[in-house]
């Protein structure tokens, strides 16, 4: 057969997302990629300039379906820090309790729709259980499955209500059991490790030079977690692992994010005792007095007129499920954030495509870009 | 073959193809055998995530964590809307991102000043729950029915009887109500420029705005008095919302948010 | 054997009609009406029609059963509303189909389009009518069903892939390609599988290697082919963890992208088809037919009907083991998936060629009994 082009995507099961794998085959055998995406932008930059710190919460939600939590913290690190606000200490444990609890959906997530990709139909219900508790959990006190809408700049939303913490560790518990069967249907499966050993190799160098971070980073070997680097909320006074592998292929993306998910587990022991010891306030009571109430007052005009705020630049990385994630908030004086901008990690993962698809067969396609993780709302932003 | 070698794929010693075909079948058989009763589903129309009955049958037949604790009184779904103790404010519209929420007038009031209630378009709600945050008097709650679909676009938009009507389901409404923070700004007067013309007493929703006299300068040989009625706001802290409806009706914008005195 | 087979009871319901209504007419016409060709020719119409009904019913139960456990594999119930327990969610759902307009694409090759899937159904209905379901169910006395059915049950790949050529889609020609690959590959091992039990057996009827194993089923002696066969069959239908020409997640829905409607029910259908006619090989062929074990008490194979039942009873558990297989394995690859058929596969199927030969030189097994004199 001569070599032909065929575009997996924009709809296509494999993609996960609005985006289009350019894929150039000899057969079977992949010889060129080429990543377009694009497809999902909303322009949620540039809308953010026109609304109020807080409700630029309600944009990140939807800028990752499955972390949105990771993306609140993100942005409202960045504002906190244009804005000269400090988090009380009970709002940044809350806040890990955020961002741990929802590396486990997001990692879920990923699990079940991973395992569908190699045509392993049972798994993907158990991931997609196993994640409703974890959603469960969030609507309790958050009161959203999804979109959440919880941080605030200067703290969180609410504090948890009662009974939270037992309920989570024993959800804790059950997640805890869950893994080992999934291990025993994937790593016990001879197919899988068939399919995936070897697969998708990205070794540390390349990684590093496409700008290639989060689980498949690590899972090359290299040891970079900002949660450790560079520590933010409350991870620096939190004792855990950082999950390495030195596959570099798709079955070591499986063991890191696995371990990881191990990982938040202890983590989440850690913050649930904490907070069951550590009573307080959840929002920083030195606010700028106009961000004090929870609503966008109105004058805004009057507000620019005759009062000046003091400015400031924010800018934030947080380790987000698929990655690091970086934002940078630009604070002029009014109410609105002068310009903000975000950098998704899945965007460099998905561009550096070629350097570990070609070479490869069509059939290894689904379970190299599984590996990925690719969340779209967060590429096009 | 070009690019890395794809089939490395080996076994690892020891590792029997045949015991690792038949793991994951044992898994699987297990899970039949636990779902065979009963199945974690929730069979949706028939059975309801809220109701805690279904949550704990599934919880016992799976030995599932869920079905434990209040979980869903915290739920934003569809607003409520208590009518009658709502003061107009405006602060719900003005705090919805999403722009879905109309101040719209309600039958019953003062005919010159009509009561103005939200209407909110659930087209477009995103459930952040800005506006019942917002929302000073707390009559403006979200509650947990989550039931929307209509053939009609129209139909999505719920006027404020329609929301009074679920206020009056009494459903479980979301329980987490924000304090007001200690440093919020207030309403403050820049006297000079204040004609007193009496609009922000007027329209105040909460009528904590008193015009008091102020003393009318003597005026001076050949200098003119300012034309102005000789009376200026005074805003009662205590009882203001913050909704700045003084500030833009102000005519002369006089009147700013500033730090509490 | 039972008394009346549905051949005789259609024959004789044929024959009672026409005869009334020849006498009824008499004259020419009423001595044409009782000529026996056509008496014997309406009743074949009549049996293939039931034939026909029977497959096409139990296909969709099958449907609905595969559904219902791969739900409790997946934590989940399955089809839920139309019918009891779901049962006529199947039935709903192929009348949707049915409704549906049929959308050729503009570059696809007219012929093909429609011929690919037509064919494709048709001759999987056709393996039925040799497949005995029951002692005397066979329409004709054939010597060779077993080979006859496998023969129709090859033909397969011509018709996949004749329809995903035409498509003029390139995910439906890998889809096809591979499909091709993958059923000649498992051609072999398959046929090879077959010729350990006929080689016990000795003999190509069907209903002969079923009476073959009133002393023992075949599937503890040729435990290996047995292996062989049921895996070569789960890639010649095109099941996980083979289902590589339909893989959803590359090949968006393999070689039947294109096709919509009715003619992706007849796709839907014939897949289905074929999965029955694998499970009733592996009954037929290792686990006794329609027979039971001599220490079954005969009350439970004595009532009318009873071979049917205990063939369809067999029948539906082989299924539920390849449902099984489903619900926990990933998929293949397809490189793999061939290496697996050429290095593997053939050289076990070899294995228990060999070892039925030596079963039948040495005749007597210890656990299992003697062999049958042969037949044939």
């Amino acid at each position: 057969m001569s070599e032909m082009w065929i575009n997996m995507g924009p709809q296509h099961p494999m993609t996960h997302g609005l985006w289009n794998l350019r894929v150039r085959l000899d057969g079977e055998l992949i010889l060129d990629v080429d990543p377009e995406m694009g497809y999902l932008h909303r322009g949620i930059e540039k809308i953010s300039e026109d609304r109020h710190y807080n409700e630029v919460i309600t944009l990140m939600d939807r800028c990752c379906y499955v972390a949105g939590m990771a993306w609140e913290h993100l942005y409202i690190l960045g504002a906190e820090r244009a804005l000269h606000v400090t988090p009380p200490e009970r709002a940044e444990y809350l806040r890990v309790l955020c961002d741990e609890f929802q590396r486990l959906g997001s990692h879920l997530m990923w699990y079940a729709a991973f395992v569908q990709d190699l045509g392993l139909m049972s798994p993907f219900l158990y991931g997609m259980r196993d994640r409703d508790l974890v959603l469960d959990l969030f609507q309790s006190y958050t009161g959203a499955r999804m979109t959440y809408e919880y941080m605030r700049v200067g703290g969180v939303r609410n504090d948890l209500p009662p009974g939270f913490t037992q309920q989570a560790r024993k959800v804790l518990d059950w997640l805890t059991d869950r893994f080992r069967e999934y291990d025993q249907l994937c790593l016990g499966s001879t197919i899988f490790r068939k399919r995936c050993d070897g697969l998708g190799v990205l070794k540390g160098p390349d990684a590093v030079r496409n700008g290639v971070t989060g689980p498949m980073l690590r899972a090359a070997g290299v040891k970079r977690d900002l949660r450790k680097d560079r520590p933010y909320a409350a991870y620096d006074r939190l004792e855990f692992d950082v999950a390495l592998a030195d596959g570099a292929d798709v079955t070591a993306r499986y063991l890191v994010r696995m371990e990881e998910m191990r990982q938040s587990v202890r983590l989440l022991r850690q913050v649930l005792d904490w907070l069951d010891g550590h009573p307080g306030p959840v929002v920083a009571d030195r606010l700028p007095r106009w961000l004090g109430a929870p609503y966008a007052p109105v004058g805004a005009e009057g507000y620019l007129l005759k009062r000046q705020y003091p400015k400031g630049v924010g800018f934030a990385a947080v380790e987000e499920p698929h990655g690091e994630a970086l934002a940078y908030v630009v604070n002029e004086g009014g109410e609105h954030p002068y310009r903000v901008k975000f950098r998704s990690p899945v965007f460099a993962n998905l561009s550096a495509a070629r350097t570990y698809l070609v070479g490869y067969h069509v059939a290894d396609i689904p379970p190299i870009m599984g590996s990925v993780d690719v969340c779209v709302g967060e590429v096009d932003r | 073959m070009t690019g890395p070698e794809a089939e490395t794929a080996t076994e690892k010693p020891g590792d029997h193809p045949i015991a690792f075909v038949a793991r994951p079948m044992a898994t699987a058989a297990r899970q039949f055998a636990k779902s065979l009763l009963r199945p974690s589903t929730i069979v949706y129309p028939y059975e309801r995530l809220e109701d805690p009955r279904f949550r704990a049958e599934v919880a016992v037949a799976a030995g599932k964590p869920i079905g434990v604790g209040p979980v869903w009184d915290n739920y934003r779904g569809v607003h409520a809307l208590n009518i009658a103790t709502c003061i107009s404010c405006n602060l719900c519209a003005f705090s919805c991102p999403d722009l879905c929420i109309e101040m719209v007038t309600v039958p019953g009031g003062d005919p010159k000043h009509p009561k103005k209630c939200p209407q909110i378009d659930y087209g477009k709600c995103s459930y952040c729950g800005f506006c019942s945050d917002a929302c000073p008097e707390g009559c403006l709650t979200m509650t947990t029915r989550y039931e929307l679909a209509t053939p009609k676009r129209a139909e999505m938009i719920y006027s404020p009887q329609k929301l009074l009507e679920v206020f009056e389901q009494k459903l479980p409404m979301n329980p987490i109500r924000l304090e007001r923070p200690e440093n919020e700004d207030a309403v403050l007067l820049d006297p000079p420029l204040c004609i007193g013309c009496n609009a922000c007493a007027r329209d105040c929703p909460t009528q904590c705005i008193t015009m008091l006299d102020v003393p009318r300068p003597d005026a001076k040989a050949g200098a003119k008095l300012p034309k102005r009625i000789w009376k200026e706001p005074v805003v009662n802290d205590s009882d203001c919302v913050r909704c700045g409806t003084c500030i833009s009706v102000c005519p002369k914008e006089c009147l700013f948010w500033g730090a509490r005195p | 054997m039972s008394s009346a087979t549905l051949y005789s009871v259609s024959f004789a319901l044929v024959h009672d009609v026409l005869f009334a209504l020849g006498r009824a007419v008499g004259g020419p016409v009423g001595a044409a009406l009782r000529n026996s060709g056509l008496i014997t020719g309406l009743a074949l119409l009549v049996f293939a029609g039931i034939l026909l009904i029977a497959s096409l019913l139990n296909t969709i139960v099958l449907i609905w059963y595969e559904r219902k456990l791969l739900g409790r594999f997946m934590d989940r119930r399955g089809a839920m509303h139309v019918g009891y327990a779901g049962l006529l969610q199947n039935f709903a759902d192929g009348l949707k189909l049915f409704r549906k307009n049929t959308v050729r694409p503009r570059e696809a090759d007219g012929l093909g389009f429609y011929f690919g899937p037509t064919a494709y159904v048709v001759t999987s209905i056709v393996i039925f009518g040799v497949l005995p379901i029951s002692s005397g169910w066979n329409a004709g006395a054939l010597p060779l069903t077993l080979l006859l059915a496998l023969t129709i049950f090859s033909f397969a790949p011509l018709f996949i892939f004749v329809s995903a050529w035409s498509s003029n889609n390139k995910y439906s020609l890998m889809g096809g390609l591979r499909s091709a690959a993958q059923m000649i590959a498992y051609e072999v091992p398959l046929l090879l599988a077959v010729v350990a039990v006929v080689v016990v057996a000795g003999s190509f009827d069907l209903t002969t290697i079923v009476y073959e194993q009133q002393n023992y089923w075949f599937w503890g002696p040729l435990v290996v082919a047995l292996i062989v066969f049921v895996a070569a069959m789960l890639a010649e239908m095109e099941r996980i963890p083979f289902d590589l020409p339909e893989a959803e997640a590359e090949l968006v829905e393999g070689w039947n992208t294109e096709y919509g409607g009715m003619l992706f029910a007849f796709f839907m259908l014939a897949d289905y088809l074929r999965a029955l006619v694998g499970s009733i090989l592996v009954v037929l062929l290792f686990l006794g037919g329609w027979t039971l074990p001599t220490w079954v008490p005969s009350a439970a194979t004595s009532f009318p009907l009873a071979g049917i039942l205990w063939f369809m009873v067999k029948t539906y558990i082989v299924f539920g083991l390849f449902v099984w297989v489903r619900a926990s394995l990933p998929r293949v690859r397809t490189d793999q998936l061939l290496r697996v058929g050429w290095n593997r596969m053939i050289p076990l199927a070899l294995l228990s060629v060999f070892l039925a030969a030596a079963l039948v030189t040495v005749r007597c097994v210890p656990v299992f009994g003697c062999v049958p004199s042969l037949g044939g």
